[in-house]
């Protein structure tokens, strides 16, 4: 337990790090951008993917509609039906597409499916939505690195 | 003695030949008998369904839509619901009485809107339940030769009211006899004289079962004695379970167009609209009673025969201690309740059938398709495919009017899709919408005209060091050598137009720029670009591909533009969700794919000069609030000559592209915009997008530039336009000329410049 919440500190604090680090290096190069610790804490996340996993579904939805429908893809996820699972987020996302939490879900199941590129897309995709916040934006990147 | 003993031979042998006849003939009956019950019988075409509408809680919807879902779904607007497929509506508040489509159970729910949102979802017992599912429309099936159709039913499903109902009314006593009863004939005769009407057949439910065996209704002794022997066959080989579900599934009630409605399990959804299950007892006895006389007591062509009937049925029921008296009585008062046919009951939306069908060949046989009962789940929208079909037939109305008969037999098709999940919403393959025939969605291939250009743009803009939105193209006569030939492009208004920032030249659609700006790009990075944009198709080095003498289909072109509309994210177009066997377990889906194919900064600036055409360019006549809540973006395209006219546009999360020239590809009087772009037009009036999901680009700056030198601006300035920039990528010159005005905006209106700004950043994406 205490290790998990020493995996959060250190998370969240190189994320905040690197928050500040990416704000002093605007590049003209958009793909210059230094991930380097960044990249750190991603492979933190990499490393644990049941703890990964158990961070994503603590992501819940903004609307509580969708957070229903979320509820019952991950207990399909869990169950490894992912046929059922995928369903349930298409059925999300016909509703809506705006929600951080979706993107990670399914990004998620492409993943486990074995879709990586499939996966890595999803990722980049929630990345671009306006609302999400910089705990999903983190998780995304995760994918990213697929 | 010798001529007796002959006689006994051909006795003897005619005896043989009897004996052998008749088990020849058993034999042909039971092959009969055992091939309906064990294989036909239990063969279900696969039905396709729309999409089911689901309503959620904080959820955008158009309610005029939502109304028009009911009605074609058949249900009543009333004062106060009190029965399934009833609703009313005021103008914040609907209530419905769902009949339930599969786990969603029947029941009144009361749904309160805020503006364009739905605010809260209640059941009866004021209980909050976040989601509801209408159920779908079933729009057609794969129908086998005989055109039978049915919904078969497992022992579980069957009611037991419709049990006691068949067997009052039909064969009381069916568990006690053999298949053939003399007691049920003689019974049956005395009651229908007391009643002085046929209130019971004399034939058992198997003989009426062995009945549907045989091709010929003719009341002859010959088929009497077969259907005798056929019962006596069936009641051998089968349970009395077995016999009596058959029956259930395979009674004939109706005939709908070249459809015949079999079993009770399809007659309840054809008169009523839902499954047996959510049937009422005086529905059942509907029901019951029609198996008299399918035609005549049909409710929908003979209510007061049917209401007769019905009542009989429950006058059975009653005297059978099924229903009290006073239920009797009150039952007796009900209308009959029958839903409204379904909206155009026949298979509908033919050319997305096609689509449908090509979809299923690759992983479905024939056979299962027509035999297995399976359900397609598919993606159309019945809104948003009889918009488009409206909008066709009136569009080519309008054109006739305003050109003449020239244009009577012009032909046209359009496609509408989900802009992020690539779900295909709606085709239409003519501007006869509703005949089958020749499918010009994905048979049509045709020039695509200026449709190519934002192709080209995108190309250069994904080089974003090198081309901006302001880049200066130059639109000067151009002369090249291409295929031993002079090739010299012209504008669509015969000009040249000097040095032009490149988002001008594409809102413009001048030609001589963007043959330019392809020459520049080269054919390799252009062909590389329409292999990521989802063009799979041969590509011919010629200069006049970079103004439209490509060719593709509809269906091949939206699948370029989708993937620009999704900011990048390839997604395959797909028709079917999923395919579901009998028990409701998915046998395959289509899933939903994407695969980032450009990066989202070069497709938002294109996106940015398609949005243009509606502010300024071809597309223009609504308001920049429509165009910016939308994110709305298009392009207009005319081949040589005007053989073809074209029109791309998404707004909000729909993308429809439009089509309109004739077979013989003989010239029209149509541009783009006189054209195709007026059936997109009335598509989306009637439809009314939902505003657009907002989006966020960290690395897209906004500034003011001038749309002749495309060099800073303010927007004080004459001819400014605030144009997104890659970050890096902005020019920093301000010509003398303007430094005036431009420093009025960054020192007074900082405010709404940051206002603008993020109306634009809202817009992208």
């Amino acid at each position: 337990m205490n290790l998990l919440k020493l995996n959060i500190v250190i998370v969240i604090s190189i994320f905040l790090y690197s928050c500040v680090a990416n704000q002093n290096t605007r590049d003209a190069s958009l793909y210059a951008v230094p991930v380097n610790d960044f990249s750190r804490t991603v492979e933190l996340l990499i490393a644990n993917e049941e703890f990964l996993e158990a961070e994503i579904m603590k992501i819940n939805a903004l609307n509580p509609s969708i957070q229903r429908i979320i509820l019952g893809a991950d207990d399909f996820l869990k169950k490894e039906n992912y046929t059922k699972a995928n369903s349930e987020l298409e059925r999300a996302f016909r509703l809506t597409k705006s929600e951080g939490a979706l993107y990670l879900r399914i990004a998620h199941l492409r993943y486990k499916q074995g879709l990586l590129k499939e996966s890595e897309s999803f990722a980049s995709r929630g990345l671009l939505l306006g609302n999400i916040s910089s705990w999903e934006r983190l998780l995304l990147n995760v994918y990213l690195k697929n | 003695m010798k001529f007796k003993l002959s006689i006994g031979i051909v006795f003897g042998l005619i005896a043989l030949a009897t004996l052998i006849f008749s088990a020849a003939l058993i034999a042909v009956i039971d092959y009969r008998v055992t091939s309906k019950l064990d294989g036909v019988l239990w063969t279900v075409p696969a039905k396709l369904y729309s999409r089911p509408l689901e309503l959620a809680e904080s959820i955008e919807v158009n309610k005029d839509n939502l109304i028009k879902e009911l009605e074609m779904l058949s249900y009543q607007k009333v004062k106060r619901p009190e029965k399934s497929g009833q609703f009313s509506f005021s103008r914040d508040k609907l209530i419905i009485f769902l009949r339930g489509y599969k786990n969603q159970r029947s029941g009144i729910f009361d749904i309160t809107f805020e503006e364009s949102k739905v605010k809260s979802i209640k059941n009866q017992l004021g209980i909050s339940e976040d989601l509801i599912k209408l159920e779908p429309i079933v729009i057609g099936g794969m129908y086998p030769a005989h055109m039978e159709d049915r919904v078969l039913l497992d022992w579980p499903e069957v009611p037991q009211t419709l049990i006691e109902t068949i067997l009052a009314v039909e064969d009381q006593n069916f568990f006690n006899h053999y298949g053939v009863s003399l007691r049920s004939i003689s019974r049956a005769f005395l009651k229908n004289i007391q009643a002085g009407e046929v209130e019971q057949g004399g034939s058992t439910i198997t003989q009426q079962l062995a009945k549907s065996l045989f091709f010929t209704s003719a009341q002859t002794i010959r088929r009497k004695v077969m259907e005798a022997v056929a019962s006596l066959l069936i009641e051998f080989h089968y349970s009395k379970e077995e016999i009596l579900l058959a029956y259930i599934n395979d009674v004939f009630l109706a005939q709908s167009g070249k459809r015949a409605i079999h079993g009770f399990g399809m007659g309840a959804q054809h008169f009523f609209g839902t499954s047996i299950k959510n049937l009422e007892i005086d529905q059942i006895a509907l029901l019951v009673g029609m198996l008299k006389g399918p035609s005549l007591y049909n409710p929908r062509r003979n209510p007061g025969n049917a209401t007769q009937r019905r009542n009989l049925v429950l006058t059975v029921l009653n005297r059978n201690f099924k229903i009290s008296d006073s239920e009797l009585a009150q039952l007796k008062t009900k209308e009959l309740g029958v839903a409204r046919p379904n909206y155009r009951t026949e298979t509908k939306y033919p050319a997305f059938h096609d689509l449908v069908r090509i979809e299923l060949q690759e992983n479905f046989n024939e056979k299962d398709l027509r035999t297995k009962g399976l359900s397609i789940e598919t993606n159309v929208d019945p809104i948003l495919q009889d918009a488009l079909e409206k909008s066709i037939i009136k569009t080519k109305a309008q054109l006739i009017k305003k050109y003449g008969k020239k244009l009577s037999d012009i032909e046209g098709a359009a496609i509408a899709v989900d802009v992020s999940n690539g779900e295909v919403k709606a085709v239409v393959g003519s501007t006869a919408p509703s005949a089958y025939g020749f499918n010009r969605s994905i048979n049509a291939i045709r020039p695509i005209g200026s449709l190519v250009k934002p192709f080209i743009y995108l190309t250069a803009l994904d080089q974003y060091k090198k081309y901006n939105l302001t880049t200066m193209l130059d639109d000067s006569k151009l002369s090249i050598r291409s295929g031993g030939e002079i090739w010299e492009p012209d504008n669509f208004d015969k000009k040249f137009h000097g040095k032009i920032p490149l988002h001008v030249a594409l809102w413009q659609s001048y030609n001589i720029a963007s043959a330019r700006l392809g020459l520049d790009v080269g054919f390799e990075a252009v062909e590389d670009m329409f292999s990521k944009l989802g063009i799979d198709k041969q590509f011919q080095n010629y200069p006049s591909l970079f103004i439209g003498s490509f060719e593709l289909s509809p269906y091949q072109a939206i699948q370029a533009y989708q993937t620009i509309a999704a900011d990048g994210f390839y997604t395959p177009l797909r028709s079917i969700r999923e395919i579901k066997d009998t028990k409701g377990e998915i046998e395959f889906s289509y899933p939903y794919s994407i695969e980032q194919r450009i990066r989202p900064e070069p497709v938002a600036l294109l996106k940015f000069a398609m949005q243009q055409t509606f502010e300024r360019g071809t597309a223009r006549g609504y308001s920049s609030e429509d165009i910016r809540s939308w994110n709305a973006g298009g392009k207009t395209g005319t081949s040589d000559d005007q053989r073809d006219s074209w029109f791309v546009g998404f707004a909000g999360e729909i993308l429809v592209l439009v089509w309109l020239g004739f077979d013989d590809n003989r010239t029209t009087p149509l541009t783009g915009r006189t054209g195709a772009f007026q059936v997109w037009k009335n598509f989306i009036d009637e439809t009314k997008p939902i505003s657009k999901v907002k989006t966020s680009l960290p690395r897209i700056n906004y500034l003011w530039t001038d749309m002749n030198d495309g060099l800073l601006s303010g927007k004080k300035c004459k001819d400014s336009l605030l144009v997104p920039f890659i970050e890096g990528t902005e020019p920093n010159l301000i010509p003398s000329v303007r430094r005036t005005c431009s420093n009025r905006i960054e020192n007074s209106d900082e405010g709404l410049l940051d206002k603008l700004k993020q109306a634009f950043e809202g817009g992208q994406g």
